[in-house]
């Protein structure tokens, strides 16, 4: 059975070539410029994996999750960042276990790569304790 | 007399000691010149330890040129003995009235007593060592300044009282250095603080070094709430030392630039003024004062630099960020749309779209960061022509407008102007473009965000401190700009936006600087919210001679 993806990013260009990459490797993906519509959208069971960018207007992609989590309390989750990984460390080391959140991909990425860290991720037995923290 | 006379005949060395009035006594009654000059004549080597006064300063140099005295002062000596190698002389009383001489030494002690002798050499020596040289003293006389001293204050009491007492008399500046936040509530609690306020409403300059902590900086918001006094109130803020370095466990008070008062702190823990402290020094002296005033004025400027440096290494931080994400998105954009174009050639067109912009994305990224390291290094060159404003306008709202229409943006841009055609601008027209671009995007991206409205455009000609200059305002009805980014949106890093380096502005700035222009931005006060930016640059008026425009049309 296909995944099914939720990708939320802010820039257009990134968010429409994510789809179509993603779609080419199999998945069926949503995309969303805007988190707050996206949002309005996202029902419980729907999604296999939530794909999030952080740095985004009004609310970011944490901000989001954190929501999401109220909704599904069991979708996963990899994070998608253009920015400097120690700019977000701080949130990482003390969200990221709370949250249940261990995959954290820098931009920019090559398809093949973004395709094998999803893989790795909806493979992995949901368990938040995992020391394999990707972001430490 | 006799005895005196026998003394001075016998001795090699006279050390003598004489209060504030024993000096006019030697010197003015003629017996006892006589007796100097026969000394003098046989070379023996004479000190003298007095109090030198305003009043005896003269008798004092008199002594030291014609007789060859070595003198110094202790402050309110009241001995009066003379020592040499074998013998030692005291007189008991010296009488007031000078007139009688040999009648007001009505007692002397005398001894010859090899142990007595030895006891008093001792005394003098004592004395000799504790004392000033006589021309240090006499030039704080003449140069009309107190004589400093340093003393050490045992008793808690005493030094508050004193540290009251000094607060309160100061007239002109006051520095004071805490090594603790308790130190700092300690003094509010005694009312040092009020009266630190109190004196500052009086236009004394006062300054405090001090750590902060939540209670501290709730006081310290509390004084500068009052209008009066903030102008001659500062608190600066160190940083608190470690449990390991306790680098300041004094406190340095410094008042007038005169008088310090340094106060150990003993325990810290206490409440109370007097329980915390332990011993402290009061000075007048100068040197002292000044080294005092010295380790303060380093400190402060230390923690200013410091503070300068946390600031310079948290932009540097913001810098790596906004250029890895303005670096690392277009990048992102470029390779996948690259890899799409392998599998998707019936979307070729689109996809070779996308690859251009986010390349062109990497180039404005590029030619920022090239202006930035230029402006920096002052060598950000304008090549100026002269040309007239209003026509340049025309043509880039033109091109905005045709773009805005192929974009099916739901923004309006209205164009008016009020500029002769003699009045030109004497300019880099690649630089004013990039600025009026600048200006332009920001307003339509701000705009669109809002979901559309109406951008206003107008160049108009006034004068401004006794020049001609050319005004261009561009007004948005966007979404505005928040109070707290608004004093510093022309710095470095400062955006409103999510995309964007946060240097365009500053750019923008800089090169309206280097015209000799000025640009600003105000939130619009109607209701329809958003912003104004404005820029000027002065007007040179046309000259026949000289070319007006340049052909090349501007490159955009």
């Amino acid at each position: 059975m296909n995944n099914r993806i939720l990708l939320v990013d802010n820039e257009p260009d990134i968010a429409l070539g994510f789809k179509m990459g993603l779609e080419d490797n199999g998945f069926i993906v949503d995309s969303f410029n805007d988190p707050q519509t996206a949002l309005s959208k996202f029902r419980a069971g729907l999604y296999d994996l939530l794909l999030l960018d952080i740095k985004m207007p009004k609310m970011n992609g944490i901000e989001f999750y954190q929501k999401m989590k109220e909704i599904d309390t069991k979708v996963k989750v990899c994070f998608i960042t253009a920015s400097e990984i120690y700019y977000y460390k701080e949130i990482a080391k003390g969200l990221f276990p709370v949250l249940g959140i261990r995959r954290l991909i820098r931009k920019p990425i090559k398809m093949e790569n973004l395709v094998k860290e999803l893989k790795q991720e909806l493979e992995s037995i949901n368990n938040y304790n995992n020391n394999n923290n990707k972001y430490n | 007399m006799n005895t005196i006379l026998q003394f001075l005949s016998k001795a090699n060395t006279i050390s003598s000691c004489g209060d504030y009035k024993a000096l006019s006594l030697t010197i003015e009654v003629e017996e006892y010149r006589k007796l100097l000059l026969n000394l003098r004549k046989r070379g023996i080597k004479l000190r003298y330890i007095t109090d030198i006064t305003k009043d005896n300063v003269k008798y004092c140099k008199e002594l030291m040129m014609k007789f060859a005295y070595e003198i110094r002062h202790l402050d309110g000596i009241k001995a009066n003995f003379s020592v040499s190698e074998t013998e030692y002389l005291a007189s008991a009383t010296l009488a007031e009235e000078v007139q009688q001489p040999l009648v007001s030494i009505q007692q002397v002690i005398y001894s010859n007593v090899k142990d007595i002798v030895a006891q008093q050499k001792y005394v003098f020596e004592s004395f000799w060592n504790k004392a000033v040289p006589a021309e240090n003293r006499i030039k704080e006389i003449e140069e009309g300044f107190v004589l400093g001293s340093t003393e050490v204050i045992q008793i808690p009491s005493r030094t508050k009282e004193l540290f009251l007492d000094l607060v309160k008399s100061s007239k002109e500046e006051v520095l004071l250095l805490l090594p603790t936040t308790n130190a700092f509530l300690r003094e509010q609690r005694l009312g040092i603080i009020q009266l630190l306020k109190e004196a500052a409403e009086c236009g004394v300059n006062v300054r405090i070094l001090t750590p902060i902590n939540n209670i501290v900086e709730e006081i310290r918001k509390n004084i500068f709430l009052t209008d009066q006094g903030n102008k001659f109130f500062d608190i600066q803020p160190i940083e608190i030392p470690t449990e390991e370095i306790k680098v300041c466990t004094v406190s340095i008070l410094v008042v007038d630039r005169k008088g310090s008062l340094v106060i150990e702190k003993i325990d810290d823990s206490k409440e109370d003024f007097i329980e915390a402290i332990g011993l402290a020094t009061y000075s007048t002296s100068q040197p002292t004062v000044l080294s005092y005033i010295s380790i303060f004025e380093s400190l402060s400027n230390q923690v200013k630099l410091y503070e300068q440096l946390k600031t310079h290494g948290k932009m540097q931080e913001e810098f790596i960020n906004i250029a890895s994400h303005e670096l690392r998105t277009p990048t992102q954009a470029v390779l996948t749309y690259s890899e799409l174009l392998r599998r998707h050639p019936e979307k070729k067109e689109d996809m070779i779209e996308a690859i251009y912009r986010n390349a062109e994305r990497l180039q404005r990224l590029t030619n920022d960061i090239l202006d930035v390291t230029r402006i920096q290094s002052k060598t950000l060159k304008v090549n100026k022509e002269k040309f007239n404003l209003s026509d340049l306008l025309s043509k880039i709202i033109e091109d905005y407008r045709s773009n805005i229409e192929k974009n099916n943006s739901n923004v309006r841009l209205s164009y008016s102007e009020s500029i002769k055609e003699t009045s030109l601008v004497n300019a880099d027209r690649e630089r004013i473009i990039q600025v009026i671009s600048n200006l332009l995007n920001n307003a339509i991206k701000f705009t669109e965000e809002k979901g559309g409205g109406e951008i206003y455009v107008t160049a108009e000609e006034k004068e401004k401190d006794d020049q001609e200059v050319a005004i261009v305002t561009i007004k948005d009805t966007g979404v505005g700009i928040d109070s707290e980014i608004i004093s510093r949106l022309f710095t470095k890093f400062a955006t409103r936006s999510q995309t964007g380096t946060g240097l365009g502005l500053f750019i923008c700035k800089s090169i309206i600087e280097a015209h000799g222009g000025k640009i600003w931005v105000v939130n619009s006060a109607n209701s329809k919210g958003g912003a104004t930016f404005a820029f000027s640059l002065p007007i040179s008026q046309q000259q026949e001679q000289q070319p007006i425009l340049s052909n090349n049309r501007p490159g955009r």
